[in-house]
């Protein structure tokens, strides 16, 4: 509890000296290879909050994450974390990216959890990374995460939820307020699946960090985060997760045609929550 | 070009303690390593340089760049060759030239996704080793215009050229240690403070990037300590078995330690104790220095691979095998 008290008082701290606003995203266009794959986006998250973004492959999700973390230039429009321009100096240590590649982290690289989440310690180009500064918020983050027992183990032996778990702890050593999550759930199974979500909403909970969670999971997003975007060039619903709407109104809005009119008709009165379910399991 | 003389200076310093142990030593001419200046400045040249290539084997070993030290390899010779040619600055000056241009360009070329790893690799150590022997077959050919073969060539360039192909411990020139011990000692320190932003940006370049890890700074100054130190490397061991100290020591480590710092130190552990007995017994049987160090490594390798192979089907059969 104690490792708990201390990340509270930290993001206290920090968050009474800065703006409350993490990101701020103003009529954001972005372009990749000549094509506009996003249009007019407008965005904004607070402190706290536990944001998902769902949508179709294509659809932009990883675009939008990449011009966030200041990745790739926008054709138009801007924007601030923190008030801050992304990738600037002052951001370093407040923001963290769980990368879509976390869970398949390259097996040629022997080293141990508490080497990869010690890495989430750094800050620019600190030659000397002190360990006897960093060890203590190093093992906070490895007991959050509950990694404990493989602390001193060779990520190479991990599952793939430990791994999702162990490069989420790196994000939280670096006492980041905000985390941006590409795709965690990707090739982690149904139960790690489920703890991964749990931990990350109590993650905003007890210490206040915000988190923007990309995911092609529409019913594993839509059951765990406070706010949903259905993003598809542009935001096409923006709203607390309990609006977001049910699956046939995702399809009209993605013009998806019914291939057994039929079948269609029969099922269309009974589709709402068995749809979730249909999708979670693909 | 010259240097300060540290390597001189290290060699006075080291010599005392090296000529008290001479006398535990074994064999007959392997003690002289401990006792002859020229052999001393052998024996501390391939100590620090198998420290040196085996701390950095660990880092291209994670950013599977395991070949990238031989295609450097064939680019210093290149630029040895031409060394030998032109004069002026010590072939190794050359070689050093040639390889961090390689480097950096191999380097540009990965990282802006032009060409993949292997082929940049391949098209630079191949293209300027040619350039290498392109020379110096013209400087040949204008001396003896009537034979022109590299076989036939005035002795002098040949026995050079080929101490450089497969190393000569006994050909250390003062000059030589100076520059040995110059990159030695400035990429093992480098490497040591940089060694978790190369770590980072090898795992997750991206995310490294928002940590404000200079990712592209890291990239580039690890392909020039990498040139640097094959090119100090190739008159100890040989342009052509540089990937022996390189790798095989690091490669070993790996697979006893359990993790990246036990790596590194069971790296360090199997390096130095194959070069002391590459130079044993190369001394004792009279065979090259550079040939037998890379067969110890080699040996080693396959020692502990084999080793660790029996332990696991005698302490943990297979379940399925009857």
């Amino acid at each position: 509890m104690q490792g708990w008290d201390r990340l509270q008082s930290i993001i206290k701290d920090s968050n009474s000296l800065e703006c409350q606003c993490p990101l701020i995203v103003n009529n954001l266009s972005v372009k990749r290879s000549g094509e506009l794959i996003l249009k007019d986006i407008n965005l904004s998250i607070t402190q706290g909050e536990f944001v998902g973004i769902v949508g179709p492959n294509g659809s932009g999700k990883t675009t939008l994450v990449l011009t966030i973390l200041g990745l790739l230039k926008p054709a138009a429009g801007d924007v601030k974390i923190y008030d801050q321009e992304p990738c600037s100096k002052q951001l370093h240590g407040r923001i963290a990216w769980v990368s879509q590649a976390a869970a398949n982290l390259p097996n040629n690289v022997r080293i141990t959890v508490r080497e990869l989440v010690r890495l989430g310690t750094m800050k620019g180009f600190n030659l000397l990374l002190r360990n006897s500064k960093n060890a203590e918020q190093v093992n906070e983050a490895i007991n959050l995460v509950g990694l404990q027992e493989y602390a001193d183990t060779r990520i190479s032996k991990l599952s793939g939820g430990q791994r999702q778990r162990a490069v989420i702890a790196r994000a939280i050593a670096s006492k980041a307020e905000f985390i941006v999550l590409d795709e965690p759930l990707v090739g982690i199974d149904r139960k790690s699946r489920n703890s991964l979500l749990k931990f990350l909403d109590e993650l905003t909970h007890q210490t206040g960090t915000t988190i923007l969670m990309v995911s092609h999971d529409i019913a594993a997003v839509r059951r765990s985060t406070h706010r949903m975007i259905y993003l598809d060039e542009t935001i096409q619903f923006d709203g607390n997760t309990e609006r977001f709407p049910d699956l046939d109104i995702i399809a009209e809005l993605r013009e998806i045609q019914p291939v057994h009119d039929s079948i269609w008709e029969a099922q269309k009165t009974t589709v709402s929550s068995d749809c979730q379910v249909c999708v979670e399991d693909e | 070009m010259n240097l300060p003389p540290i390597g001189e200076m290290m060699l006075e310093f080291i010599a005392p303690f090296l000529e008290s142990i001479a006398p535990y030593m074994p064999g007959e001419i392997f003690p002289y390593f401990f006792s002859l200046t020229l052999l001393q400045r052998a024996l501390i040249a391939a100590i620090l340089v198998t420290m040196v290539s085996g701390f950095l084997g660990c880092f291209l070993l994670t950013r599977n760049l395991a070949l990238i030290g031989d295609g450097l390899a064939h680019v210093s010779f290149g630029g040895i060759a031409v060394g030998l040619v032109l004069g002026g600055i010590g072939p190794l000056w050359y070689a050093l030239i040639f390889c961090i241009i390689a480097a950096v360009f191999i380097h540009e070329l990965q990282s802006r996704e032009i060409l993949t790893g292997d082929a940049s690799i391949a098209i630079f150590s191949t293209g300027m080793l040619a350039l290498g022997l392109v020379v110096l077959r013209l400087e040949i050919s204008f001396e003896l215009p009537l034979i022109g073969l590299i076989e036939m060539s005035p002795v002098g360039i040949t026995n050079t050229v080929e101490g450089y192909l497969y190393g000569n411990l006994y050909l250390l020139s003062p000059d030589d240690l100076d520059l040995i011990v110059f990159i030695s000692v400035t990429s093992f320190v480098l490497l040591y403070l940089m060694r978790h932003g190369l770590l980072a940006t090898t795992i997750d370049p991206l995310a490294a990037k928002i940590q404000g890890v200079p990712v592209r700074g890291i990239g580039l100054l690890f392909s020039i300590l990498t040139a640097a130190v094959v090119v100090s490397m190739v008159k100890i061991i040989g342009a052509l078995l540089v990937t022996a100290l390189l790798v095989t020591p690091a490669a070993t480590g790996q697979l006893v330690g359990r993790s990246f710092r036990e790596s590194v130190i069971y790296t360090q552990l199997f390096g130095l104790s194959s070069v002391l007995l590459g130079i044993y017994l190369s001394a004792e049987l009279d065979t090259g220095g550079g040939s037998m160090i890379a067969l110890v490594t080699a040996c080693m390798f396959a020692v502990i691979v084999i080793g660790q192979a029996i332990t696991k089907l005698l302490i943990k059969p297979d379940e399925n095998l009857n």
